[in-house]
């Protein structure tokens, strides 16, 4: 008997395996309910399988992935909780709603664990803002978008990573991250674990906000007003801050038994993922939701995406001490109704029952397996011809916008709120955060879509390694990693083939340093709809790490003349997908830098005994432009100039522009008053290693043994670096 | 014969989505102020625009293009009213 | 009663046991958000107790100041500090101001007293548009206020600014009135202490950062005093930001 296929997102063979494992037709609030929670962003199923290779415990883990966010104990009872999210779609329709509301759901993860978040990391990727002025239009209200919602929920924006590339022109990637801290004790689950307790909605009310989000993250931007009619959300930073400060003193009630955000897919995904969580069931009166706008269907209830709001559940015991703290914040609360014993989510309509779903049924979508196959145009083209003007690339790289200053960015976040900000952007390589037992978190997050592109394995680990070694810069000792892997079409063999490539590159990496994933997120389907021109690889990684409460805070800046600068690590010809390339000379080709984690893990120890002992008085690494530009960024922030041989930077028959532009992993610049104790130290690290110069003057100097190859003042520097995006952006 | 032309727009969050700012003026300042019967505010941004046209109608077309054209709103997020 | 954070951290134990200890209230509106940070900064200085202090609370209570901080009272929706005007709370802030009790607003703090007529003038958008957060310098123009009475006419401090709608504003009038009655307290410098417009980060009036009223006990001020408190928080080393919380309580 033939039945008429569903409105949904669902695939043939979804549609026919829900039959099946129902034994029956579903109703219309069923299939909406299996549509949302089965569309690729909030089930996995594209991905889940894969994910499963990445380590994810640890002696600090405390929770891993599966939940709203990562845990991981920092000590004296303290726990820190990481997360990150990406709002693409949204974002590249409503650049400041997207953005917003991607902060306010990111933060709802790190709330629902009950623990305050602390600190805010932005990356994002646009077209080229130089030549359009879209990507500008998009910039511009992302990150005000950011800026107006974190500022007023008072969570300081610290760190971030921007990258353009006409790839993204169509597809911009928002991607946002947040820390949290709490305490072991006070940890909240997603769980809905004893029958009898209450569910209560709270927080915004519920429209029609989002009706068809989740399936609209998961499927191509469609062309047209029409369609995007109903697909944005509205942020609302005060109520959130409302719901923060209320929940807070409710987690510390210990009264709560679970909490969960609602995100993309709504109710749907919340209600099915706490009764599968909790190996329970829920049994829910819809007609019990406030709601917003007039008629509003089951479904539309289920499926709606509206913002600032939870779902709590408690102890019928606990309810009156709980309502009484949210009342006092005037957050609404509904009890929409009770977890049972039955493995069932059972909804109801003014007592009429339309929808009976197994929990699990909804919430483990069957995962599907893509075919891979490497593209063609994998790989390494004809090396460029160079001009052998080192001095103009070099000035030229200072001044690309994923090189020059962004203080123009980071100057509109709010990014001291909170008295822990200890490091500020613009300072090191990391932000730098304390923590209530005196210690200090660095975080950093970053990715580099032009090494993916090239070489998605290399690229994929390369993440890992750079947000790492940012965090080393600082002294800190890595803790834990969340990803974001941001991809085209699944079913295109040759998107696949890129993904399956990236997380087996970061998952290797990962093992060898070694560094627990504890969290992640996936966003597919990241095209433009009418060229099927996916963007580039798009992998992101977010580090966290700790540092003991004595430790000075070290920044990039020279701070004094007469000081040695050290390069630590090796050096190698591996100009594929470097700015100069790309930037400077229009050409995809050449070795990607190869990741090595276990010699990273030697390089790593020894900056952060430099930077403990007191010794490094300035500390950079090296990723894009390579150590020409490391070297001339500690120049500029420090307002002072520096003389470097190239001779002595340890790799094998580096070209002058190998050694000054090539991207390798694992190194880092210091400076130092103390040069013979550092030698000494680096050379029982069993790390390469070389003193290339000292501090002092006002140029900016590099050399190869007698010849001069660039030589310019610091002021030049500083002005090719510091305004461009300011510039653009007037 | 062209004229100068008053015309008057209005830029809101589309009907039906929230305004949290009117939600909050409404809640946290005007119903506690003793204004019962007033029920609900949304909020807006507006501009004045003085055009030059032939006629009325035609004054409104030009600055409805003007508000499409140069992303004056966003259809995706707001609606607006234009009055001469 | 007043609302304590359950994560605030402990006080430090060398405040402990000081039998005349200064106690401050920090006003919280819904949405502040710079509160808990006022708390903590007031408490890193010895022998003072500091308290939140819930906005529909019935009475201030027994306090030797009182500080309005800063964050998005009400989101900032209407107008910044608008809707915060209008809380029961300020009746109560007006009646102990008029006893000569030091109030001093920050950010949004002194935008609520601007809105609630306890300073004169306007707070506006930055001229740029766009939210500024950097740290600045600030000179003392008037060393007889509680706020500033520990420090002299020229020092220029370091604090930190991070707001959006920072821009002062008055007429004419209130500005001649203002300038003639010594009531301008701070005002954006460069590092010599010299007032230039290269030196104003938002296009504020005559480089205005905070002014205060007739008597001088209530100060509105944009910087965040509360941010520079401790020497590790501040690119430049020092904590200049607690010398207006000293003076505020006659410590030296």
């Amino acid at each position: 008997m033939l039945s008429p296929v569903p409105r949904t997102g669902l695939s043939e063979t979804e549609v026919e395996t829900v039959r099946s494992l129902l034994g029956r037709e579903p109703t219309e609030t069923e299939w909406a309910v299996i549509d949302a929670e089965w569309a690729e962003h909030s089930s996995y199923k594209s991905s889940k399988a894969l994910l499963r290779l990445f380590p994810t415990s640890g002696p600090r883990v405390v929770l891993g992935p599966g939940y709203d966010a990562g845990v991981v104990d920092v000590g004296d009872g303290y726990v820190v909780t990481l997360h990150i999210e990406s709002h693409n779609h949204p974002s590249a329709v409503d650049p400041y709603g997207g953005a917003a509301t991607g902060i306010g759901g990111v933060l709802r993860d790190i709330i629902s664990v009950g623990s305050r978040p602390i600190a805010l990391l932005d990356v994002l990727r646009f077209g080229n803002p130089e030549q359009s002025a879209h990507s500008r239009w998009l910039l511009r209200n992302v990150v005000r978008g950011i800026a107006d919602y974190g500022n007023c929920v008072g969570v300081p924006t610290v760190a971030g990573d921007i990258e353009f590339d006409k790839s993204f022109e169509k597809n911009c990637l928002v991607d946002v991250a947040c820390v949290g801290v709490g305490r072991k004790g006070s940890i909240v689950l997603g769980e809905a674990k004893r029958p009898g307790d209450m569910i209560v909605l709270i927080g915004g009310s519920t429209g029609r906000d989002g009706v068809g989000g989740a399936a609209f993250a998961s499927k191509n931007l469609a062309k047209g007003p029409e369609s995007e009619r109903t697909s944005v959300q509205v942020p609302d930073p005060f109520m959130k801050k409302l719901l923060l400060d209320a929940l807070l003193e409710v987690a510390a009630t210990k009264l709560l038994h679970g909490m969960k955000d609602l995100g993309g897919g709504g109710l749907s995904t919340a209600l099915s993922e706490i009764a599968s969580k909790g190996d329970t069931g829920a049994d829910v009166e819809l007609a019990k939701v406030r709601v917003r706008e007039p008629n509003m269907t089951p479904r539309e209830i289920m499926i709606s995406e509206s913002q600032e709001r939870m779902l709590l559940v408690l102890g019928p015991e606990g309810s009156d001490a709980i309502f009484k703290i949210l009342d006092r914040y005037e957050v609404p609360h509904a009890t929409i109704g009770w977890v049972t014993k039955t493995g069932s989510l059972k909804l109801r309509w003014n007592g009429t029952m339309i929808a009976d779903l197994p929990a699990k049924v909804v919430a483990e979508a069957p995962l599907i397996t893509w075919g891979t196959r490497k593209p063609r145009s994998a790989g390494a083209g004809r090396k460029p011809r160079e001009d052998g003007d080192i001095q103009g690339s070099l000035l030229r790289l200072l001044s690309s916008p994923n090189i020059s200053s962004r203080r123009w960015v980071y100057e509109q976040y709010d990014h001291e709120v909170g008295l822990r900000t200890v490091l500020k952007p613009g300072t090191a390589d990391a932000a730098l955060l304390r923590l209530p037992n005196g210690s200090m978190l660095a975080v950093k997050a970053d990715g580099n879509s032009r090494h993916s592109s090239l070489d998605p394995r290399r690229g994929g680990a390369g993440c890992v390694a750079e947000a790492s070694r940012n965090v080393v810069a600082v002294g800190a000792e890595p803790l834990a990693v969340v990803d974001h892997l941001q991809f085209g079409d699944p079913s295109d063999e040759e998107v696949y083939w890129t993904f399956t490539e990236t997380v087996e590159g970061m998952s290797e990496y990962c093992r060898g340093l070694p560094l627990p994933v504890v969290g992640g997120k996936v966003s597919f389907y990241n095209e433009d709809a009418s060229t099927k021109q996916a963007i580039k690889p798009s992998p992101v990684a977010m580090v966290v790490g700790l540092l003991p409460a004595s430790t000075a805070r070290v920044g990039m800046g020279f701070g004094a003349r007469g000081e040695s600068v050290f390069v630590i690590g090796m050096t190698r010809a591996e100009l594929g997908g470097s700015e100069y390339y790309e930037e400077v000379l229009g050409a995809k080709a050449g070795a990607v830098p190869l990741p090595d984690a276990k010699m990273d893990s030697r390089v790593y120890r020894a900056v952060m005994g430099l930077v403990r002992a007191n010794l490094a008085t300035a500390v950079h690494d090296c990723s894009k432009g390579g150590l020409g530009v490391a070297v001339a960024e500690m120049c500029i922030r420090g307002g002072l100039g520096v003389v470097v041989d190239l001779c002595e930077i340890p790799g094998e028959a580096l070209s002058p522009s190998d050694a000054l532009f090539s991207e390798s992993h694992g190194r880092f610049i210091v400076s130092t008053k103390s040069a013979k104790k550092v030698s000494a130290i680096l050379a029982r690290s069993g790390v390469a290693f070389a003193q290339l110069g000292r501090t002092g003057g006002s140029t900016v100097k590099f050399a190869r043994g007698q010849k001069t190859l660039a030589a310019f003042g610091v002021d030049a520097a500083i002005d090719a670096w510091e305004n461009p995006i300011s510039r653009l952006m007037q | 014969m062209a004229r100068l032309y008053t015309v008057k727009v209005v830029v809101a969050n589309k009907e039906g989505a929230s305004d949290p700012e009117g939600e909050t003026v409404y809640r946290d300042l005007v119903s506690k102020s003793g204004f019962s019967k007033v029920k609900s505010i949304r909020t807006g941004k507006f501009l004045k625009v003085s055009v030059e046209a032939p006629d009325a109608s035609s004054a409104k077309r030009i600055v409805q293009r003007m508000c499409d054209e140069l992303r004056i709103y966003n259809p995706a997020a707001h609606s607006i009213t234009v009055e001469v | 009663m007043s609302l304590e954070s359950t994560t605030l951290p402990p006080t430090p134990s060398r405040l402990r046991c000081s039998s005349t200890r200064a106690k401050v209230a920090v006003v919280r509106f819904p949405g502040s958000n710079c509160d808990l940070d006022a708390v903590q900064a007031l408490r890193t200085l010895d022998s003072v107790k500091a308290d939140l202090v819930w906005h529909e609370e019935p009475t201030i209570g027994e306090y030797d100041a009182v500080v309005l901080p800063g964050g998005f009272s009400f989101g900032d929706y209407l107008r910044a500090g608008a809707i915060a005007a209008r809380s029961p709370a300020l009746e109560r802030i007006t009646a102990v101001a008029d006893q000569g009790l030091p109030v001093l607003g920050i950010c949004n703090g002194f935008q609520i007293l601007i809105e609630a007529g306890l300073l004169p003038g306007a707070l506006l958008r930055n001229a740029s548009l766009r939210f500024v957060c950097r740290w600045v310098n600030v000179r003392v123009d008037n060393d007889s206020t509680s706020f500033t009475k520990n420090m002299k006419e020229g020092d220029v401090l370091h604090l930190p600014i991070a707001h959006n709608e920072g821009r002062f504003y008055a007429s004419k009038e209130e500005l001649a009135t203002l300038n003639r009655e010594g009531r301008v307290v701070f005002r954006y410098c460069d590092g010599d202490g010299h007032v230039s417009s290269s030196a104003n980060p938002t296009g504020t009036l005559d480089n205005i950062a905070g002014i205060s009223n007739k008597r001088g006990n209530v100060v509105g001020l944009m910087p965040h005093p509360e941010r520079a408190t401790e020497e590790v928080l501040s690119p430049f080393g020092d904590s200049d930001g607690s010398l207006i919380f000293k003076s505020m309580l006659g410590i030296e």
